[in-house]
């Protein structure tokens, strides 16, 4: 495996090349075998605490990195509102680890003070892009970054929607001033689960709106796709990939790996795929 | 046609109860999102206390973290939060079970979570005792490290807590004598070490603010083990800060 040389400094933007989603059981093998991987990115609430073996490590793999920062606990779209406390702890996180990229999801998590610690969907109305689009921006407000904001897998839709996901998320952007994070497989798995389109999602999404994109595997249920980030990207997902490269331009590509998480180095591999891809990709541009 | 307000507060009373009607289709779905909260839940719980899980079993441990959450749902994006009232359910959830030396065990293992993300702040040296006097000594008192947490249970809670690093380890009979020790955050890791009484008793005084003197009584220690009992704290490297405590006038 090629290794990445130390630079010594903070490494700064996120390239237009692939990286890996950082997980704790890979911290010691990063920091020993040091992939030549392009960035990498962690979950934002996995580096909380003062203290501990995770902040540590992400504090040395920050020397050698470009860092996104990800979170999944705000739950933005949440009529009870943004909670401050939650709000504090990642601007200590950003101030801390200097991310390149920041980001989160187009969803909400808690009700009546009860957390359900899920990217829960939302009902594409333009109440929602309204409150959506309004804590948006107060957290850019107060975390004193723009986001990306991610779409979220779906295993059911509101029967109140009125505006195509795609339409959704333009209008937050728009509204809010954030980027967007486009996931590929979840644009795959809510297509499949609900029976939508997932190209005329990827060219419903105006050109230079995305930011960065993600990738991950899913498994199946009976009919259900379920988003477990727990094997390799699929064929389709792929396909759906270069549509994506080619409509918004070479874009960070994430591989993320939450389950069955297996060695380092198949992330790594996985993430060659995707440069392999953005390579192709530039030599036709050339 | 409903508010965000509505159509969220429905979603989450039909994650709550399956039988609360929900504007989602297909509505069998929602069983995803109840399933993930309760596993997310669950798995978080597991990671904050993996010796209580292995004691108890992935069956029972499934049971308990389902009545704990009923009680005590997630209050917090942060799943690392989840465990914090956990202790504390178990001991009112088992009076009077024999699984009643789960809550001690629980505390422990809160605490050594706690200590794990925990900082170790600066120690100071016992040189730092030269500006006083010898017969001021029994005055003084002590800033101890703030990840320093002190356990005592009727139950031999560190014995079970250190046979049970590994699965399969075999079980510890729990009415064994009681046992008392510490958790605090070293430089790069936990310590979970049990305490002799004494020693853990001047540790608990010392910890409340009691002065030297005080603290030595009170654990039954000769006043002549003072000098021993102040090396302890330094060599351990527990001592932040030292003052000296004016007793105040009788009045």
């Amino acid at each position: 495996m090629a290794r990445l040389e130390s630079r010594g400094v903070r490494p700064g933007p996120i390239p237009a090349c692939a990286g890996i989603g950082l997980r704790s059981v890979h911290h010691q093998d990063l920091l020993n075998e040091r992939p030549a991987v392009g960035w990498i990115e962690a979950h934002t609430e996995n580096y909380f605490h003062e203290g501990g073996a995770a902040v540590r490590a992400l504090e040395r793999a920050r020397a050698d990195y470009p860092l996104s920062l990800h979170g999944v606990g705000l739950g933005l779209g949440s009529v009870d509102g943004v909670d401050r406390e939650h709000l504090a702890r990642v601007r200590h996180a950003i101030a801390r680890f200097e991310p390149a990229l920041v980001s989160e999801h187009a969803c909400w998590g808690h009700s009546g003070g009860e957390f359900f610690n899920d990217l829960l969907p939302l009902p594409y109305t333009d109440e929602a892009v309204e409150l959506l689009a309004r804590q948006v921006g107060e957290a850019q407000n107060a975390l004193g970054t723009r986001l990306l904001i991610e779409n979220v897998s779906a295993y059911v839709a509101f029967e109140h929607s009125r505006l195509h996901e795609w339409e959704f998320l333009t209008a937050v952007a728009d509204l809010s001033g954030c980027g967007l994070l486009l996931d590929v497989n979840n644009v795959y798995v809510s297509s499949k689960n609900l029976g939508l389109d997932a190209r005329a999602f990827i060219e419903g999404l105006p050109e230079g709106s995305v930011g960065e994109i993600h990738l991950a595997g899913h498994s199946r249920n009976g009919a259900v796709l379920i988003d477990d980030h727990g094997s390799h990207v699929c064929d389709e997902v792929w396909q759906l990939y270069r549509l994506a490269i080619a409509r918004f331009d070479a874009t960070p590509t994430l591989i993320e790996w939450d389950t069955n998480i297996p060695a380092l180095s198949t992330l790594v591999a996985e993430s060659q795929r995707a440069d392999s891809m953005l390579g192709e990709l530039r030599g036709l541009a050339a | 046609m409903a508010s965000l307000r509505e159509l969220q507060a429905s979603f989450a009373a039909a994650l709550r109860d399956a039988s609360v009607p929900c504007a989602v289709l297909p509505r069998e779905n929602l069983s995803i999102y109840r399933n993930n909260a309760a596993i997310s839940f669950r798995t978080a719980l597991g990671l904050s206390f993996p010796v209580l899980r292995r004691r108890v079993g992935d069956d029972y441990f499934r049971e308990l973290a389902g009545r704990y959450r009923r009680q005590h749902p997630s209050r917090s994006g942060d799943l690392h939060w989840v465990g914090r009232d956990f202790a504390a359910f178990l001991a009112a959830d088992l009076h009077g079970t024999e699984y009643a030396w789960l809550a001690d065990l629980a505390r422990l293992e809160w605490s050594r979570e706690q200590a794990a993300v925990g900082t170790m702040h600066a120690a100071i040296s016992v040189d730092a005792l030269a500006r006083f006097a010898p017969e001021q000594l029994e005055h003084l008192a002590f800033t101890l490290q703030p990840s320093l947490r002190l356990h005592a249970s009727d139950f031999p809670i560190f014995t079970i807590w250190a046979a049970n690093q590994t699965d399969n380890a075999p079980p510890v009979d729990q009415f064994l004598a009681g046992e008392c020790g510490l958790v605090r955050t070293r430089v790069d890791g936990v310590e979970v070490r049990r305490l002799e009484p004494r020693v853990f008793s001047y540790l608990s005084a010392l910890s409340a603010g009691a002065p030297l003197g005080e603290a030595v009584s009170t654990a039954g220690l000769d006043q002549s083990a003072l000098v021993q009992a102040l090396g302890f704290v330094f060599h351990e490297a527990l001592v932040c800060a030292v003052a000296l405590k004016v007793a105040r006038p009788a009045s």
